[in-house]
């Protein structure tokens, strides 16, 4: 995984064989239950699928969305054009008004019910939508299973669609029938009346995707893989403070890890959380907290303790709109200058950032090999869109070397120092029951021996031997990724969840002829500066593309390099996910004739 | 953690010394303490390189520099989530946390209520000497009403905390009090609050000579004595008639119940997880996540 990878795009010949289904509606409505069944179906005849969920803050009740994208060939980002839209509710679409987009032609499904009437004009779908109304709700009391609206929409779906019907029946069967038969039985029922009701309408012509099903895929969320990621590194204690978006971590390691002979303790704050977690690494146990912006903020201090007393420890940041409450339950980038900066003194660190659900697995554990061959922590960036959103996965793919915690041999016992000054940087660390690895340490700067210290001169010593484990680091993970052909017009510069969007666009500008490339770094700090600076000088043009109101990525760039003077930032605020055709529009323009006139 | 096998060589208090002199003032409290817990470790045969000695901020967190054990001197009041790391992920070591009022009471407070109501198993030894000592004499949590200090220049308008109530309150399951100018007796209640199972908090009286003056330490002197014969620590009812006493200062274990500690009941929730199976391993999760229908 080190250096630079060169991913191969999505193949430019490919026919849109792939279909963007979103379901709105009211808490209740079971809009979460529909897109579980058709991704898990979709996952089941082995499609590739990426749901992603959105609500509002309330509880229970309120808005929520889900999209779900399908397809037999390789995605790499929610679909923001959607094909199909089913409606529950007018009042709650409005509320994600300019975040589920329809694409031209859309197909929408409406329940005549909705009091709140809207018309194209409203929605901007303009006038090739079709508009279908479906009484939902009336077909699923007439079955005899009232409250099923969601399951009769599946089996319109279905049938609308062509999709393939046993697999989603299955699917309905399993969700419902797992507590009560009863109730799997009703389920059915909606959904047969459901598959009638659809055929009734026809087939949408052109709207279906032709496949042929392969083996079953795992699916799985970022949260999710960034947990199993670190019980595959040997994270062996977990402590954390519920923060949406990032608990289902939590509640991940809260589940597994006793079975694995691990323990979780939930803090009473993220204060307590990093500092168990730095104690028991400490005591020679493999650690891990995670958590949201807010978070973070409260466990700079430990950061810094981390970074002094030279513990390793893995800290993951999914990422969520802010400063302060700010968004919790939606996606941005702006946690990049805290996890790079955040803290008093010069407190060396490590940021990661992960670009999609499989690489949460990846980055995690690769976290752990860097903070435990450094003995320094290091922040694992996700954010809410790749951390909730659930992908299909490759089961063969979530390998990944595992560096074990390594201790002093008896030669290094001999004449022990805890904080010898090495070469490297890092020292041997002795734990718990090794009789001549005891030592005495703290957060005061310390000289070799650990022993509190306050002279200048071994304050800037033990300062330079803390900060020369950063040169390696950046040497031995220049990891990033290059996407596009070896030389460009204009090369893209984005990091994190921004991959997807970015990949298939790249695919839609290689399909016009368009040479663009982009680099996407992983390591955040210490950053992959010769990769790109030998990026930066394979393009023309470069394209900062953001989600942060303040353009923190672009201006870490220009802390650690030169970016050409006609550099186009794209970046805007968070709460709704970079999309496809964002990152296409950026392309265009660049490559449209008055490009000058419409700066970005 | 258990007395070491009779074949290891005896410890003896001065073998859990380090080299590193205190910075304490002569005459503070603490040296009493670190005394005391030299012969508290050595009565009960503690191995040094299965014990953890852990502290926050403050002139009596610098004590785990002083003891030849695993060692770490924190951040200002963290001691007590640091301490639980280590408990929790290594039960076969002994953890000591050590620190001030100011450190365990004000900025630390929360994690005061929590690790006495997980019933950690830790050993807290809260260092009171009623001031911010390192900080050159601010108030505290615990400086009495009314008194003058370079943060309460018209008297502290504030009530103050009874340390040990807070711990009954908060579910710890030994709670003791000491005066660290009585040795024999802070050696006595350090080595029963070490054999405890559980959340084990003793507040010792630690008299600061430099920012209370010799006052403090005659006060209390003239006010401690040692709770009386046949009370009942089994009750809290009873324990909180030796909280916040104004004219005497009770010594002794004021509370202590058996219930299990929060490794007892972890490592129950290992056993059940698990039930008869192995060890789940990654590959067995990875399968929980296809779809299976």
């Amino acid at each position: 995984m080190d250096g630079v990878t060169v991913e191969g795009g999505v193949s430019p010949a490919m026919s849109r064989r792939d279909l963007t289904i979103a379901m709105v509606g009211a808490g209740g409505d079971g809009i979460v239950t529909m897109g579980d069944i058709l991704s898990q179906a979709g996952a089941r005849d082995g499609l590739n699928v990426i749901k992603t969920e959105a609500y509002g803050p309330q509880i229970r009740g309120g808005e929520s969305s889900c999209v779900v994208r399908l397809s037999p060939d390789a995605i790499y980002e929610q679909g923001d054009a959607v094909d199909v839209l089913v409606v529950f509710s007018w009042a709650d679409f409005g509320r994600f008004k300019g975040e589920v987009l329809p694409a031209p032609g859309a197909v929408v499904l409406f329940d005549e019910a909705d009091p709140v009437a809207r018309t194209k004009e409203d929605l901007g779908l303009g006038a090739s939508a079709r508009w279908i109304a479906v009484p939902f709700a009336k077909i699923a009391g007439d079955a005899g299973a009232k409250g099923s609206k969601n399951v009769v929409g599946l089996g319109v779906l279905t049938s609308l669609l062509g999709l393939r019907q046993e697999t989603i029946r299955r699917a309905v069967e399993k969700r419902f029938g797992r507590k009560k038969a009863a109730v799997g039985e009703l389920a059915l029922k909606a959904f047969e009346a459901g598959l009638a009701h659809g055929a009734t309408l026809g087939k949408l012509e052109g709207r279906g995707i032709a496949f042929a099903p392969g083996p079953a895929k795992l699916i799985m969320s970022g949260n999710e893989a960034a947990a199993l990621g670190a019980l595959h590194a040997g994270c062996r204690f977990f402590a954390g403070y519920p923060i949406t978006p990032s608990t289902e971590i939590l509640q991940f390691a809260e589940e597994w890890l006793p079975k694995m002979g691990g323990t979780v303790v939930q803090t009473e704050d993220e204060l307590a959380a990093i500092g168990a977690v730095v104690g028991a690494s400490f005591a020679g146990v493999k650690s891990m907290t995670a958590t949201s912006g807010p978070g973070l903020s409260l466990m700079t201090e430990m950061l810094g303790l981390a970074s002094m007393a030279e513990i390793p420890c893995v800290i993951v940041d999914v990422q969520r709109g802010g400063p302060s409450t700010g968004l919790p339950t939606k996606s941005e980038q702006s946690d990049l200058w805290q996890a790079v900066f955040a803290g008093h003194g010069d407190a060396p660190r490590v940021v990661i950032a992960a670009s999609d659900v499989e690489d949460c697995f990846h980055t995690t554990v690769e976290a752990f090999n860097i903070s435990e061959e450094f003995q320094i922590p290091v922040v694992v960036l996700t954010d809410q869109s790749i951390g909730q959103r659930r992908e299909t996965l490759d089961p063969a793919r979530l390998v990944h070397p595992v560096r074990g915690r390594a201790v002093p041999t008896a030669e290094e016992l001999a004449d022990y120092k805890r904080y010898r000054d090495t070469p490297e940087g890092h020292s041997p660390m002795s734990v718990p029951g090794m009789k001549g690895g005891i030592y005495q340490t703290n957060g005061l700067e310390h000289d070799e021996s650990g022993r509190p210290a306050s002279m200048h001169l071994v304050h800037e010593k033990m300062n330079a031997k803390r900060h020369r484990k950063l040169a390696p680091i950046a040497e031995k993970f220049q990891r990033a990724r290059r996407l596009g052909p070896a030389k460009a017009d204009l090369g893209i510069v984005c990091w994190g969840s921004s991959k997807g969007a970015v990949k298939e666009a790249l695919a839609l500008a290689e399909a016009r002829g368009e040479k663009v490339a982009a680099f996407i770094p992983e390591m955040i700090s210490p950053f992959p500066v010769k990769a790109l600076e030998s990026f930066l000088a394979s393009v023309g043009s470069v394209l900062v593309i953001e989600v942060s109101f303040a353009a923190q990525f672009a201006k870490y760039l220009r802390t650690i390099t030169t970016l050409p003077e006609d550099t186009i930032v794209f970046k805007r605020s968070g709460g709704k996910n970079l999309s496809i055709s964002e990152v296409d529009d950026q392309i265009r323009r660049f490559f449209s004739p008055d490009r000058k006139q419409v700066p970005a | 953690m258990s007395a070491a096998p009779p074949t290891l060589p005896a410890f003896v208090p001065n073998d859990y010394k380090t080299d590193l002199k205190p910075v304490w003032c002569p005459g503070c409290g603490d040296f009493g303490v670190l005394t005391a817990l030299y012969r508290a470790m050595a009565e009960l045969q503690l191995r040094p390189e299965y014990t953890a000695v852990v502290s926050g901020i403050g002139c009596s967190s610098r004590l785990p520099g002083y003891v030849e054990t695993y060692g770490f001197n924190t951040v200002h009041g963290r001691a007590l989530p640091l301490a639980t790391g280590v408990a929790v992920s290594r039960p076969d070591v002994k953890v000591i946390a050590v620190g001030g009022d100011g450190d365990g009471l004000a900025i630390g407070g929360n994690h005061f209520m929590h690790a006495a109501r997980r019933n950690l198993d830790v050993t807290y030894l809260l260092m009171d000497n009623e001031i911010y000592g390192l900080t050159k004499g601010q108030v505290a949590p615990t400086t009495p009403t009314g008194d003058r200090t370079k943060t309460t220049h018209y008297g502290n308008p504030e009530p103050s905390v009874d340390p040990c109530e807070l711990a009954i309150s908060f579910g710890a399951t030994w709670v003791g009090r000491a005066f660290s100018g009585d040795l024999k007796g802070t050696v006595e209640l350090v080595a029963k609050a070490l054999r405890h199972r559980g959340f084990a908090f003793l507040n010792v009286m630690s008299p600061c000579v430099t920012w209370r003056g010799d006052e403090q330490f005659k006060t209390l002197k003239a006010k401690a004595r040692p709770i009386p014969a046949g009370h009942d620590a089994s009750s809290r009812i009873e324990a909180f008639r030796y909280t916040r006493e104004t004219e005497v200062l009770s010594t002794g274990v004021l509370y202590e119940v058996k219930t299990p500690s929060l490794n007892d009941r972890l490592d129950a929730i290992k056993k059940s997880a698990r039930g008869d199976a192995p060890a789940s391993t990654v590959a067995d999760i990875v399968k929980t996540f296809l779809p299976s229908f």
